[in-house]
């Protein structure tokens, strides 16, 4: 029985990885779920592009350690990377009603150059399966998500830069670390 | 353990493929294993776990197509980890819905999560590191009628572990965006949203007494509304909210019959390199669950969070503050400034800086009479002036922070937190600890691809060691990470309660993350405790052994 079953798992996970070379669809970063701006402002997330190029999306917390050192990292070179790509970070806070009227001051106080929203009943969380944070994705000009990681060390941010050019340049990332 | 991994794999490739094959749309997911296993160790108080290997496991399947959506969640606790609660043990599909949604309307069958506000009268969420999900069963609407206008309405009952509670939560809520609402408005740099919610409870009536004479005379129905605003003008950021129940005699207030209320109010002020925050609230007999005998986490229907800074060090974590829902007032202040890089102060890199200072105070409560004690079963409670602060101080944090880049290559973090904290807020006795704690973290870049992190907290508490509750007395910690890229990290750290209980809790701990897909082996001992998050707290027992985590999402 234990045989069986662990072989008919191997089948259909070899048909699922054939079945996932053939089609490459990308999950899509969904319509229309509701986050608010940082001044109240209720914002569907359709509205999340960058006008056909790619950007990163960055989910974050006030309490967060890693987190607060990812977005602190890449604002010293935020400047440098949209000169020189036109990439655009969307980080948005999971923080509850605990800390949300604290993310506006934070992000100012921090220096921050991002378009920041605040996903406080988490639907964007849970509708884009994040577990933890920090999770970054990179979503390509036709909203698709190609890439997501979780965690961050100082180093990571270089990795994600060239990940973006190479979107950028319309190469296939699906398969880098 | 294993087939049932098996099974779960079966399902999942098997769901995807078909899902996409024959019905057009997308499948993703995400799941989670912990596992553990753990000795007896008397001298932290680790209890011997007779099944040895206890896990918790979830795994989330969501199918979209357009502004179709469905879910599930598969959960299983064979035997649940140590601290979860042991109505948990079990395994089986614990949550389903399907949705609907289109720019105008969003509904839900089955189970749903949604807040009114800021979550004063209703909040319903998951918190899966406390073991805490108060998913509502029923139906939940959202329409966008014009332009500026959110209307939501909902009925359900809340999940009990593998079951529902007995009460019948209904509730409605509207918010208004003034700017989109007012001709000529639109533009403005005042930006404006009110917002007003009711949610009701309904409970069958059942005997409670008052005493060996009388039976209390139970409301059926009980009724909580809110009206809310939150204001924005450039740099200066105002939100408001009031709420309100009606009797509600329930096990977390004794039976009293006295109205709840509660005010959160938060002002702020930012532009770039300084934000300002600053907070008051003031609880009064606001604990609202959906049966009113149930007591511990579950069963809330609104979430009135601790208002200070959650600490994530663990030594600054080890005196959390906890909630009163029975009353407290509270107020905080947040400051966070950047020093310009290229200053005297600001260095090369530029300097942050924050300063956080919290105080909780009980409320003032005054007997309703020379007969009637305060808060005596089956009255009106006690008597309450809104404006002035009770004498009993609950919890004070006065906390700052320094980050400063000290070259391309290190990074210092300096923490200094003074910390008093009353154990009342545990329901237990004794005097209020007054702690001051150190923390350094020190991070160094060897090159691109090696990061060492280091660090060292130091906690020196007023309190002498007492033997049961094993946090007392004070504390050494120090923390080695090597990371390799943001693909693989070990961490070794010991917490010494030198004086105190001369316990040493050691950890190893290895982790590998490959794109989405996480995996986490420890190895050491565990505290006794509380795990908070967010002013909800969770009792976790000491543990001597191996955990195992895994995660990924898809």
């Amino acid at each position: 029985m234990k045989k069986l079953l662990v072989s008919a798992f191997a089948l259909l996970l070899s048909v699922g990885i054939l079945n996932a070379q053939e089609a490459k669809n990308y999950p899509t970063i969904p319509d229309n779920i509701s986050v608010k701006s940082l001044d109240g402002t209720t914002v569907q997330t359709s509205t999340f592009h960058n006008d056909g190029k790619p950007f990163i999306l960055s989910f974050w917390a006030t309490w967060c350690k890693p987190c607060l050192r990812e977005l602190n990292t890449i604002k010293e070179v935020y400047e440098e990377w949209q000169e020189e790509t036109g990439v655009k970070i969307i980080a948005v806070s999971i923080d509850d009603a605990r800390a949300a009227s604290r993310v506006k001051p934070m992000v100012n106080g921090n220096a921050w150059d991002y378009e920041v929203y605040i996903d406080q009943n988490q639907d964007l969380k849970r509708a884009m399966n994040v577990v933890n944070v920090p999770h970054t994705f990179i979503i390509n000009g036709k909203g698709e998500i190609v890439w997501q990681h979780t965690s961050f060390v100082e180093g990571s941010e270089e990795e994600l830069i060239e990940l973006v050019k190479k979107v950028m340049n319309g190469e296939d990332i699906s398969e880098s670390k | 353990m294993k087939k049932l991994l098996v099974l779960l794999g079966v399902f999942v490739v098997t769901v995807q493929v078909q899902a996409q094959a024959l019905l057009g749309g997308q499948v993703t997911g995400n799941f989670q294993i912990d596992a553990q296993v753990s000795k007896q160790d008397s001298s932290i108080g680790a209890e011997d776990v007779p099944q040895k290997l206890l896990s918790n496991v979830f795994a989330n399947l969501l199918y979209t197509n357009g502004g179709f959506s469905a879910g599930i969640r598969f959960e299983s606790y064979l035997d649940p980890l140590l601290g979860f609660n042991s109505q948990y043990k079990g395994a089986g599909i614990a949550n389903k819905f399907m949705s609907y949604q289109n720019e105008m309307i969003d509904i839900t069958a089955g189970n749903f999560y949604e807040q009114y506000g800021s979550g004063l009268i209703f909040r319903s969420y998951e918190d899966r590191n406390l073991g805490l999900d108060n998913a509502m069963m029923g139906v939940n609407v959202k329409v966008r009628p014009i332009d500026g206008i959110l209307l939501k309405a909902m009925v359900g009952k809340q999940r009990y572990y593998w079951d529902y509670g007995k009460g019948l939560v209904r509730g409605i809520d509207g918010e208004f965006a003034l700017n989109s609402l007012i001709k000529g408005f639109e533009e403005s740099k005042t930006r404006v949203t009110l917002g007003a919610g009711f949610v009701s409870r309904y409970e069958d009536d059942q005997t409670i007494l008052a005493n060996d004479e009388y039976k209390l005379n139970l409301p059926l129905n009980v009724g909580a509304g809110s009206f809310r605003m939150d204001l924005a003008h450039g740099n200066w950021g105002l939100q408001a909210e009031y709420a309100m129940k009606s009797q509600d005699p329930n096990v977390l207030n004794n039976y009293i019959y006295k109205w709840g209320d509660a005010l959160f109010v938060s002002a702020s002020y930012s532009k770039k390199g300084l934000g300002i925050n600053l907070q008051a609230k003031r609880i009064d007999n606001m604990g609202f669950k959906s049966e009113r005998t149930a007591t511990g986490e579950m069963l809330y229907i609104n979430y009135i969070p601790a208002m200070s800074k959650q600490h994530t060090y663990a030594l600054m974590a080890l005196y959390p503050a906890i909630t009163q829902v029975n009353g407290e007032m509270g107020i905080q202040a947040d400051v966070t400034y950047t020093i310009k890089k290229g200053t005297l102060l600001g260095g090369k890199y530029g300097t942050t800086l924050k300063l956080n200072y919290s105080q909780i105070m009980s409320i003032d409560k005054q007997a309703l009479n020379d007969s009637t004690s305060i808060g005596q079963k089956g009255t009106d409670g006690y008597t309450s002036d809104f404006f002035k602060v009770g004498d009993e101080l609950y919890y004070q944090d006065f906390n700052m922070e320094i980050s400063k880049k000290l070259s391309s290559k290190s990074k210092l973090n300096l923490t200094y937190a003074y910390i008093a904290f009353n154990p009342v807020m545990e329901n237990e006795q004794g005097d209020i600890h007054y702690n001051n704690v150190v923390v350094a973290d020190y991070t160094y870049k060897l090159n691109n691809k090696n990061v060492i992190r280091g660090e060292l907290q130091w906690l020196k508490s007023n309190i002498e060691y007492f033997d049961e509750d094993k946090r007392s007395g004070d504390w050494l910690m120090a923390l080695v990470e090597w990371n390799f890229t943001s693909a693989f990290f070990v961490s070794v750290s010991d917490q010494y309660n030198y004086n105190g209980s001369k316990n040493h809790y050691y950890n190893v701990s290895v982790g590998y993350t490959h794109n989405t897909t996480r995996f986490q082996l420890g190895y050491g001992k565990q505290r006794k405790g509380l795990l908070c998050i967010g002013g909800v707290c969770r009792e976790v027992p000491a543990s001597n052994g191996l955990t195992f985590s895994l995660t990924s999402s898809f």
